[in-house]
């Protein structure tokens, strides 16, 4: 291949130099990581115990669930998408999981992820067939399904949940946490999927130009319904590590998560106008936003407190995009 | 009655109505504006020339109050030297700038919208009064326009008048028109350049902006040319010759390249062959077209040349007739059959239907071709690369990298990573829908260069254009298109010209 810099000048190239752009792209990645380093290094001057090797292993432990729901939240807002219904997803999925745990392991888990993907499916082709508002179907399921959990056991929590169940999804390999496990294979594998498969592919181009994506021959459909129920199916899997870590499922289980997943991903750079995310970018959305959390607690701030600072966090998040969009 | 267009004044005697000096303006590193002079006097209308990028809009958006000049002074006469810090100032002042997307608010009336920003917080809108004011301008300019009219239901031709009764309603002396005939028929267009020769009569300082050389030459006085964010050139437009405009403009010689001899058409059955197609926009189109044959389509915006485009790719549903390919007959529901029965189409909105900015040019083109670049969902990245170097290659596609993001390529280029995206799939059918709108000059000659191949190669093309100079160079017949039908189609010989197009695009519109 020629090099560039032997061939006469374009105009395209003196008008925008590429490397200006991409200045841009790797101040956008680059803001994520350092805000998330900075909010590490503030803590641990603050308070010691944050940085002690436990208290880390902690916040990735408070951070899984999150981050399995901020990955599959990464790919809807990649479409230009937005998935709201997630924390009533994780509800309604968690509730029927922990009644059908007592017919086996594999029935829990089936019934449960189940539930999610027939959950996401319903988002998806409301969204994509009928060509609904997002905003609106997501906001109106985030209620049905809440709905549907209370319905499921008349609003009771269901105990006692199996021991192989809780030791899946709550337990321990080589000393790491299940759940931190999870999510880093669940942001793996949906970081390959961007990367290296077409559905990826098609996932960008849509939500970075959704009718010249239409006009190439992409099936916009196909795409949208698989990626809100990749959605949904996370979802139920974040539930499952929810009932396990507290041991019982209740039906407004996962409530406002959908807060959470989606500053994650725009924490990690999805950016809510399409086209632009990374799965493993909301792997480190959803740490900043669990040790923010978790060194808040430390330092005694009350609870309370601590979702005006997550709110103003996800705000500053997408302000960050718009600005980065601007200058690159 | 209050007169809003005084007579003239004479105009080389007085200072420039408006006079930038030393205009610069970077973006992000990007010098878009480097020292520009332009001198606007009243009674005269400026052409103002240029590729795209070289810097005419930022210069009427500095002008416009939309952009803040880095370095530089604008002067108005009388006041002297002024800092215009947005539209609302710029209106103040008397400028006034008509775009292609106008500023009006569809769902207001055209009297609220000459009125629009004049009133401010609580202050109750003295609508009587400006109902009057508005007839008052209305009547010297489009007495045919009633105040009451909400914009929405009124054409292009119309809102421009608004848009122009708006700035004469601030008392506007300097009107700037940015492209304002893209989107206007030929006898709306005769209006516009009326209205503009009143205005230049009135004493107003006009600034023209246009691709269309034959425009130029029949509105402006004075022309400037930007090239890459510099005056090359300016002066009466009579000291300029056509070719030397082109010249001026591009920066090197284009004759050649324009006026390459079209291939022949090789005889052979139809590659694409429609029979009485008919959609909810179009009634009863039929025609064939061979391997190696251009066939341009000519039309008014709206007429139905895109539509027939649209019912070729799958894009709008058939009501009656069919369609065949190579001899048989296919059924085209989604733009995917239409890309598997060997189908392309690159679309007139380059940026809104036809590449995704932020994706980079390998990606974008491969887009939508997942059959052949992955294999089981998975992409075969190194080929991939090595077909997309090779077309990048093979057209000149600038800058020669793959990685680059699409939205840093100039519109010709990006126009042929479109074409090359077709390419790939192995397309024998290419529906061109205006080529080479928005497209430099210089680039426009490589996209007729292109086209020229297609045909050689093989390919059948359609390709519907507003500019009957470009249809005239590359096609081999021409078809006029009116009201939804295919009215007339004509052998492009040596015996037919513009003005024969005109008159038989006429004669069917009056039919």
């Amino acid at each position: 291949m020629t090099e560039l810099s032997s061939l006469p000048r374009t105009e395209a190239a003196d008008r925008k130099s590429p490397s200006l752009s991409r200045r841009g792209d790797v101040l956008r990645k680059a803001s994520v990581a350092i805000g998330c380093v900075m909010l590490f290094l503030v803590f641990s001057v603050l308070n010691s115990t944050f940085y002690q090797p436990s208290n880390l292993i902690d916040i990735m432990l408070q951070s899984s669930i999150n981050a399995v729901i901020a990955v599959g939240m990464t790919l809807v807002i990649m479409t230009k998408g937005i998935d709201l219904s997630v924390g009533s997803i994780v509800g309604l999925s968690s509730m029927v999981a922990a009644d059908m745990l007592s017919h086996g392991l594999l029935a829990g888990i089936g019934a449960g992820l189940l539930v999610g993907l027939v959950c996401g499916f319903l988002n998806g082709v409301l969204i994509a067939r009928l060509k609904l508002p997002d905003f609106i179907v997501t906001l109106g399921t985030l209620s049905i399904f809440r709905g549907a959990a209370l319905i499921y056991t008349d609003g009771q929590p269901i105990y006692g949940l199996s021991k192989e169940f809780r030791a899946l999804f709550a337990g321990r390999l080589l000393d790491i946490p299940t759940p931190v496990l999870l999510a880093l294979a669940v942001a793996a594998l949906a970081y390959l999927l961007v990367r290296y498969t077409a559905l990826g592919e098609q996932i960008i181009a849509i939500g970075g130009n959704e009718e010249a994506a239409r006009l190439s021959g992409i099936n916009i459909e196909r795409v949208k319904v698989t990626v809100y129920t990749i959605s949904g199916v996370l979802s139920g899997l974040a539930g499952f590590v929810l009932i396990a870590r507290i041991g019982a499922a209740e039906p407004i289980g996962g409530s406002g998560f959908e807060l959470q997943a989606i500053g994650s991903a725009v924490i990690g750079g999805a950016s809510l106008f399409g086209g632009v995310g990374n799965p493993l970018g909301s792997l480190i959305g959803a740490l900043t936003l669990g040790a923010l959390q978790n060194g808040l607690t430390l330092m005694n701030v009350p609870s309370f407190w601590q979702y005006v600072a997550s709110g103003v966090v996800v705000i500053l998040a997408v302000f960050a995009d718009q600005w980065t969009r601007k200058r690159g | 009655m209050l007169s809003v267009i005084p007579q003239a004044e004479d105009g080389e005697s007085r200072p420039p109505a408006l006079r930038m000096t030393g205009i610069a303006k970077r973006f992000a590193g990007v010098q878009a504006l480097k020292g520009v002079d332009l001198d606007l006097r009243g009674g005269q209308v400026h052409a103002l020339l240029g590729e795209n990028g070289a810097g005419k809009s930022t210069l009427m958006k500095v002008m416009f109050g939309i952009v803040q000049p880095d370095e530089g002074a604008i002067a108005l006469d009388p006041r002297g030297a002024v800092r215009i810090d947005g539209p609302r100032d710029a209106l103040a002042m008397g400028i006034g700038l008509v775009s292609q997307e106008l500023s009006l608010v569809p769902q207001l009336d055209v009297a609220q919208n000459i009125f629009l920003g004049r009133t401010r917080g609580l202050k109750l809108v003295p609508r009587v009064g400006f109902r009057r004011q508005a007839r008052a301008i209305l009547d010297d300019l489009a007495p045919h326009l009633h105040t009451d009219t909400p914009v929405a239901a009124l054409g292009m031709a119309d809102r421009q008048l608004v848009e122009i009764s708006r700035t004469l309603a601030r008392g506007g002396r300097i009107i700037a028109f940015d492209e304002p005939t893209s989107s206007l028929t030929p006898a709306e267009q005769e209006s516009l350049f009326a209205v503009i020769r009143r205005l230049r009569a009135a004493g107003k300082a006009i600034v023209y902006i246009s691709h269309r050389m034959n425009e130029i030459r029949a509105i402006a006085d004075r022309v400037t040319i930007l090239r890459d964010g510099e005056v090359v050139a300016s002066g009466p437009i009579g000291d300029y010759s056509e070719a030397r405009l082109n010249e001026l403009i591009a920066g090197r010689e284009l004759s050649r390249e324009m006026s390459a001899e079209k291939p022949a058409p090789v005889a052979s059955a139809p590659v694409i062959e429609l029979r009485g197609i008919s959609t909810a926009r179009i009634a009863d189109v039929s025609l064939a077209i061979g391997a190696g044959e251009i066939v341009g389509l000519s039309g008014l915006v709206g007429s139905g040349r895109s539509a027939i485009l649209r019912a070729c790719f799958g894009i709008d549903a058939l009501s009656g007739g069919e369609i065949g390919i190579a001899g048989r007959r296919v059924t085209l529901g989604t733009p995917a059959d239409a890309m598997r029965a060997g189908i392309a189409l690159i679309p007139e909105d380059r940026r809104g239907h036809a590449i995704v900015p932020m994706m980079d040019v390998e990606r974008n083109f491969g887009l939508g071709n997942h059959d052949r670049f992955a294999s089981l969902g998975v992409i075969k990245g190194a080929e991939r690369q090595r077909v997309a170097r090779r077309y990048v290659d093979e057209l000149h596609i600038r800058p020669a990298s793959i990685g680059t993001e699409m939205r840093n390529l100039s519109g010709g280029n990006q126009q042929k990573v479109v074409i090359a995206r077709w390419l790939a799939t192995g397309a024998r059918v290419f529906l061109f829908d205006e080529p080479t709108r928005g497209i430099d000059v210089g680039a426009k000659a490589e996209i007729y260069a292109l086209l020229r191949r297609l045909a050689a190669d093989g390919a059948a093309l359609l390709v519907v254009s507003s500019e009957l100079p470009e249809l005239l160079l590359i096609c081999h017949r021409i078809g006029i298109v009116s009201g939804g039908r295919l009215r007339n189609i004509v052998d492009n010989d040596a015996g037919l010209t513009e003005e024969r197009l005109i008159a038989l695009a006429a004669r069917e519109d009056n039919s």
